[in-house]
């Protein structure tokens, strides 16, 4: 008591964030939110969307994946968060589960959200994915795909484009 | 240019064992995938083209064991390959894309390979391979970091990995947990030396046999690929196997 926990998903369309619920026939343990994932209707039971920010288009879509890329939280991931969640340090504590360690320390540096990372946050961003067309009404089926195929595209251009001085990237 | 195996020769397309695999049958028998862009070669690969009853064209390209693991782990017999018309993909060590674009043809359009390679020089042929076959992502990027590329991937029904690095075992694991779906499938090349060449091939493919089933896949094959690899194995296991009741 005393927190509402939300999730920080982030999309090819754009970011996501998700409530998480309890649920009597669903516990809080990893492996009931493990199997739940892959039933839809009982995952819909733990998660409830909040709020979905497309991109404007495909520049933005590019701009954001880089900062994310590299754990930056930018103005617009910043502007989202804020308009969604409640300041941090109000008597209803949040927090925030998020993908990856460096991006939710810039949240927590810039936000004061107090950010996890942990299996639980793990499974369900893994559900989320999995049911995200499902989740997002806004989201016709195929939509995903087609934004991911425009921004894989434009992502590897540009990583291989601001190589060009060098010879080849070698992995050791 | 144009298409080889033709002037002719009699040649006769028979699905595989394999769902979207062929074999075409001939002077002597090849391996094919159904061309998802028909009229053009990916790496200079043999086109056959066959008339259809209906009086339309269907073509093919000859798909090589010596240089695709995945086609000589299918004529080696694997039981099951988990590549079929549909799936979602995701393909880790892609290269130039030569083996991607036979995976891209095998799952069609109603599915989809997320290429990641990261060394550029090869990454450049992949992007332009995936300019034409759509239902290939380009990911220029590094396997061992998968939170990188988080939004570019969904999630998969099968992880095909051919990374030669002494770490692959974590990489792949790696990307199971964050993209791959409970029980999905992983299919993984191994080259021994690249992960240790001071210990004999099988102890090799023992330890990272091992190593996987550390991380939640349950091995189901493992085929060496002579004579087309020396050395090699392909290990294929589900991520997440349903348990077994213990009564059973």
């Amino acid at each position: 008591e005393g927190y509402t926990s939300f999730v920080l998903v982030e999309l090819a369309t754009g970011y996501t964030l998700f409530e998480r619920i309890s649920s009597e026939e669903i516990g809080q343990n990893l492996e009931d939110v493990q199997k739940s994932i892959t039933d839809f209707s009982r995952f819909q039971k733990i998660i409830k969307l909040k709020s979905f920010a497309p991109f404007r288009s495909a520049a933005h879509a590019l701009e954001n994946a880089m900062d994310v890329s590299e754990g930056i939280m930018n103005a617009h991931l910043k502007a989202f968060l804020e308009l969604n969640l409640a300041k941090a340090g109000k008597k209803q504590k949040v927090i925030l589960g998020v993908g990856e360690a460096t991006l939710g320390g810039a949240i927590k540096e810039g936000l004061g959200y107090d950010c996890q990372v942990n299996d639980v946050f793990r499974e369900l961003i893994r559900g989320i994915r999995m049911h995200s067309e499902k989740l997002l009404s806004q989201l016709k089926e195929g939509d995903l795909s087609r934004a991911q195929l425009g921004l894989g595209h434009a992502y590897s251009r540009s990583k291989v484009k601001f190589n060009v001085n060098r010879v080849d990237n070698m992995i050791t | 240019g144009k298409a080889g195996a033709k002037g002719g020769a009699k040649v006769v397309i028979e699905p595989h064992r394999h769902q979207g695999v062929f074999i075409a049958r001939g002077k002597e028998d090849m391996l094919c995938t159904k061309n998802l862009v028909p009229g053009e070669s990916v790496y200079g690969e043999k086109r056959i083209s066959v008339d259809n009853a209906d009086g339309t064209k269907t073509e093919y390209r000859v798909w090589n064991p010596f240089r695709s693991k995945i086609a000589a782990g299918i004529l080696g017999g694997l039981d099951n390959i988990h590549i079929v018309p549909g799936a979602k993909v995701l393909y880790l060590g892609a290269a130039s894309g030569t083996s991607v674009s036979h995976v891209a043809d095998i799952v069609g359009p109603t599915g989809l390979v997320y290429a990641v390679e990261f060394s550029h020089r090869p990454g450049r042929e992949l992007i332009n391979m995936a300019k034409k076959r759509t239902n290939v992502i380009p990911i220029i990027e590094d396997a061992r970091h998968p939170h990188k590329y988080r939004m570019l991937v969904g999630m998969v029904d099968v992880i095909f990995a051919d990374v030669a690095q002494p770490d692959q075992a974590r990489i792949i694991t790696m990307n199971a947990h964050l993209f791959l779906k409970n029980e999905g499938h992983i299919v993984i090349s191994i080259k021994a030396n690249c992960i240790d060449s001071t210990v004999e091939a099988p102890t090799v493919f023992a330890r990272e046999v091992k190593k996987l089933q550390e991380d939640q896949v349950k091995p189901q094959e493992q085929l060496t690929l002579e004579p087309y690899e020396r050395d090699h194995a392909i290990v294929v296991g589900q991520y997440r196997a349903p348990k077994k009741s213990k009564s059973a």
